[in-house]
């Protein structure tokens, strides 16, 4: 009966969910920062704990109803109902109405006085007269269904009669196209060409840190203190199919091995910053061994307790009296002493940002190359079945301790790198959030896959700090991100290709010729 | 040469098993030490001071035991780990809060006493109410997020839907927190349950309190889990969910309807989670978006530490943890700060010397 569902109710039944979706995101106040980080895009900034002009508000709600009207649309026709567009015109006028009589509801309560503070934190007087573009309730209602009913519906209309999705497919086969010339891939696979790429790259690490600032240099540091997290994390996820959730054990040991060794309270070691990062990395990876001893009977969710267990376990006692005398306890340590070269000190944020590039270009190379090793083929074999695995003459156990240990390796260098950074680690620093931070961008980028990890630490890590308005959001998103990724795009943003069995057979098949070259960039 | 390489193949395996002897035989040893020295050395604290920790392990295991039913539940019926169970546990605290806040806003006054609002002069009502809102609350978050976020992945890989489901509990969170803001609020009693007051017996030549928070709090756990076992053992939905939890597609041949008892079984433990919640909210008085991650790991411990998939064992689990996680930094001696210590060691431990946990559920080997 599914498939003779009319347009217009097909309509109403995905209007009701974008009601919802949008009655959530005003609830929460998401309409005035998606309005604040719209009006920047037009040049006009917003202070922090003031809402942008109301006008952006509304383009908020248009485009939300635009992007509703389009996939309505189009999906109808999908289904070949008649009236495609009427589906637009239902949804966004169903969305629209809900908005219309919440803001009628609330405007009026709130010129009588209400405030809903208490209950509803977002609910701000000022809040209320930005959602009914600073008219009267009535008024404001109005214009928010008009212009939801209006650009949804409209763009349904332009999605379905306006030939769009032949260009799209246009420009998709002529990129296809170029992508495949002789001419392209000949340059793609020239030795000079690709010197030539490398070349510019490796002057862009070197100059662009000094050019573009500190506050880019502290993003920008982080995402590379990710990516090798992410690294590390991919080989333990990836590759060995171990579902690892406490891997911030790792991170803080690497963490405080410079924090303890280098700096004056509480043991006043000073042992030098090169010291402490080949120590860091050589306890990182112990303990990763040393864990993952007894663990190795458990798999899957088991194991992904068990770790988070010992993540907890190890910030609880970082933040317990039990440890203050040695680790500094719940204030952490201060005063960590940078890195110093040939007697010159090389601390300075530039510095850092080339400290962190060498290592991620270091871990991207070790990481890749591992991948495409034998070893890097005995994980994938665990991953995808162990006893298969075992049955084929995989030593697993030795296996899967190895990814472990080199994982909490890249884990003890980030640590090491991070806290030397800010010159400062405490309990906080190694809450669970970060192992899942880690393991969502490990999931984003697909799991197993190194240009995945990189961006996905662009875009879990870099992209929050670019649409910083949305900064509160950012852990909700995560959230509903690792949900819907899981639902929609399981193998994630930059999935690996899978080695072809025909690679002999037919020398040139796509997948021989794209795979180095996506792979290219990493080396 | 075979003989060889089965010894290189066995190796690992066995330096593993010496390890974990070492390390089961030193905790063994360190704990039973530090017990005898508490008890019988330094004799630190008198029989009302135990009986004290004892009434809080009880009241705290009550609710551990009804959200770890919860855990064993779903991981019974679909072999997943319902990580975003202590969300829907602090959705339920929410709803009761809500409930609660709004019957002290009506007003009911008498002659005697003109300040009078619903919530003192109906007590008792007013507590019913707020468990039902939880309980209503908590169980339609169940609901939802088994619908959303699980059922698209019933056949994806195993890892698939323990991620969907941290992603879950991490979205609620921030929801939560979004939503309501971040501050902690006060749980608002009826002044004839307010918090620390209670009967107090004396034992050994001074007074216990017993607060009438946590009785309520300890009977209506036991009530409700007598209540799960009835329903569990003697009615057709409990049939069903046994059927289902022991084969889905031979249920599904027999005539049931697998995705209708997949729901059911997350209403039933979104209802106790949120019943917890309530009792977590009165007895501790706290609410706040965060509240549901500890006793969510705290009760899967305990799930685990009963024998995962085993609805006694859970019940035993939750109020054996309770009670070692309230008795146990002053019987090892050990500050108070770490009893969120003890109870992920106990979990680590339980893990690796005896998966299948105190009771034992007979596939958890296989599962692992």
């Amino acid at each position: 009966m599914k498939l003779q569902e009319s347009s217009f109710r097909s309509g109403l039944r995905s209007g009701t969910t974008l009601a919802l979706i949008l009655m959530f995101l005003v609830l929460i106040g998401f309409n005035a920062s998606g309005a604040a980080l719209l009006a920047r895009l037009f040049g006009q900034t917003t202070l922090s704990g003031q809402l942008p002009p109301a006008i952006f508000g509304i383009v908020f709600i248009a485009l939300l109803a635009v992007g509703q009207g389009i996939s309505s649309a189009l999906a109808s026709r999908r289904r070949n109902a008649a009236r495609p567009w009427v589906s637009s015109f239902a949804a966004a006028g169903l969305a629209g109405l809900a908005l219309a009589v919440f803001i009628l509801v609330m405007g009026s309560l709130y010129q009588n006085g209400a405030d809903f503070r208490k209950t509803l934190y977002a609910l701000s007087p000022a809040y209320i007269k930005f959602l009914t573009v600073d008219q009267m309730p009535i008024v404001g209602a109005a214009i928010s269904l008009a212009v939801m009913l209006l650009a949804g519906g409209l763009a349904g209309l332009a999605a379905i009669y306006l030939p769009f999705g032949t260009y799209w497919q246009r420009v998709k086969t002529m990129f296809v196209r170029f992508w495949n010339l002789d001419g392209s891939r000949s340059l793609r696979a020239n030795r000079y060409f690709k010197f030539g790429l490398y070349a510019v790259l490796v002057l862009m690490c070197f100059f662009v840190p000094r050019v573009w600032g500190s506050y880019w240099n502290y993003v920008f540091g982080l995402v590379g203190i990710y990516v090798l997290l992410g690294l590390g994390l991919n080989i333990i996820v990836g590759l060995s199919g171990q579902l690892v959730l406490g891997y911030v054990a790792f991170f803080a040991i690497g963490a405080y091995s410079v924090a303890l060794l280098n700096a004056p309270i509480p043991h006043n070691l000073m042992w030098g910053f090169w010291a402490a990062v080949v120590i860091g990395i050589l306890l990182a990876a112990l303990s990763g061994f040393l864990i993952g001893l007894p663990l190795m009977r458990l798999r899957g969710d088991y194991l992904a307790i068990v770790t988070m267990g010992f993540g907890e376990i190890i910030r609880v006692l970082l933040k317990s009296d039990l440890l203050t005398s040695f680790t500094g306890g719940p204030r952490g340590v201060q005063d960590i002493r940078g890195p110093s070269l040939f007697g010159q000190s090389f601390s300075s944020d530039i510095d850092f940002m080339y400290l962190i590039i060498l290592a991620v270009a270091l871990a991207l190379f070790i990481a890749s190359r591992l991948q495409n090793s034998r070893v890097g083929r005995s994980w994938i074999a665990i991953r995808e079945d162990e006893t298969v695995a075992q049955a084929s003459g995989v030593n697993t156990t030795r296996y899967k301790l190895l990814a472990l240990a080199l994982g909490a390796a890249f884990a003890g260098l980030g640590g090491v790198l991070f806290a030397a950074r800010n010159q400062f680690t405490g309990p906080e620093d190694h809450v669970l959030m970060v192992s899942i931070n880690v393991l969502s961008l490990v999931i984003v980028g697909g799991m197993g896959s190194v240009p995945g990890v990189v961006l996905g630490a662009f875009a879990l890590k870099g992209l929050p700090e670019i649409l910083r308005e949305l900064a509160n959001y950012r852990l909700l998103a995560f959230g509903a991100l690792l949900v819907i990724m899981m639902i929609a795009r399981p193998q994630g943003l930059w999935p690996v290709g899978r080695p072809s069995l025909q690679r002999k057979e037919a020398p040139d098949s796509p997948t021989e010729n794209d795979k180095p070259n996506q792979e290219a960039p990493n080396g | 040469m075979t003989a060889l390489s089965s010894v290189s193949f066995k190796t690992p395996q066995l330096v593993a098993r010496i390890i974990r002897s070492v390390i089961g035989i030193i905790v063994v040893v360190w704990a039973a030490m530090r017990i005898y020295n508490v008890l019988f050395v330094n004799q630190a604290y008198g029989l009302d001071t135990w009986v004290r920790f004892g009434i809080t392990g009880l009241i705290i295991g009550g609710m551990y035991a009804l959200i770890a039913i919860g855990y064993t539940l779903v991981y019974g019926i679909l072999g997943m780990i319902n990580f975003a169970h202590g969300e829907v546990m602090m959705i339920g605290t929410f709803g009761g809060y809500f409930v609660l806040e709004a019957l002290a806003a009506i007003p009911a006054p008498t002659l005697a006493n003109p300040d009078l609002n619903f919530l003192n002069a109906q007590p008792l009502l007013s507590i019913l109410l707020a468990f039902l809102a939880g309980t209503l609350a908590a169980s339609l978050m169940g609901y939802l997020l088994e619908k959303i976020a699980y059922r698209p992945l019933r056949n994806a890989p195993r890892l698939a839907p323990l991620i969907s489901a941290i992603g879950a509990s991490i979205f609620l969170q921030n929801a939560v927190q979004l939503l309501f803001s971040p501050q902690l609020r006060d749980y608002t009693n009826p002044d004839a349950l307010a918090r620390g007051t209670g009967w107090s017996i004396e034992i050994a030549g001074s007074q216990v309190l017993v607060t009438y928070t946590g009785v309520l709090s300890f009977v209506l756990s036991i009530l409700l889990m007598v209540g799960l076992y009835v329903l569990v053992q003697k009615t057709r939905i409990g049939r069903a969910m046994r059927a289902v939890a022991q084969d889905k597609k031979t249920a599904a041949l027999m005539g049931v309807d697998v995705d209708a008892v997949i729901s059911q079984t997350f209403i039933i433990s979104g209802a106790l989670a949120g019943a917890a919640g309530v009792m977590w909210g009165i007895h501790n008085g706290l609410v706040y978006y965060f509240l549901g991650f500890i006793p969510g790991i705290k009760a899967f411990t305990a799930a685990v530490l009963g024998g995962i998939g085993n609805i006694p064992g859970a019940m035993l689990g939750g109020l054996v943890l309770g009670l070692v996680e309230s008795i146990g930094p002053a019987a090892l001696g050990i500050d108070f700060q770490l009893k969120d210590v003890i109870a992920f060691l106990i979990l680590v431990l339980v893990l690796i010397f005896r998966p299948s946990g105190l009771l034992g559920a007979a596939s958890v080997e296989e599962k692992l």
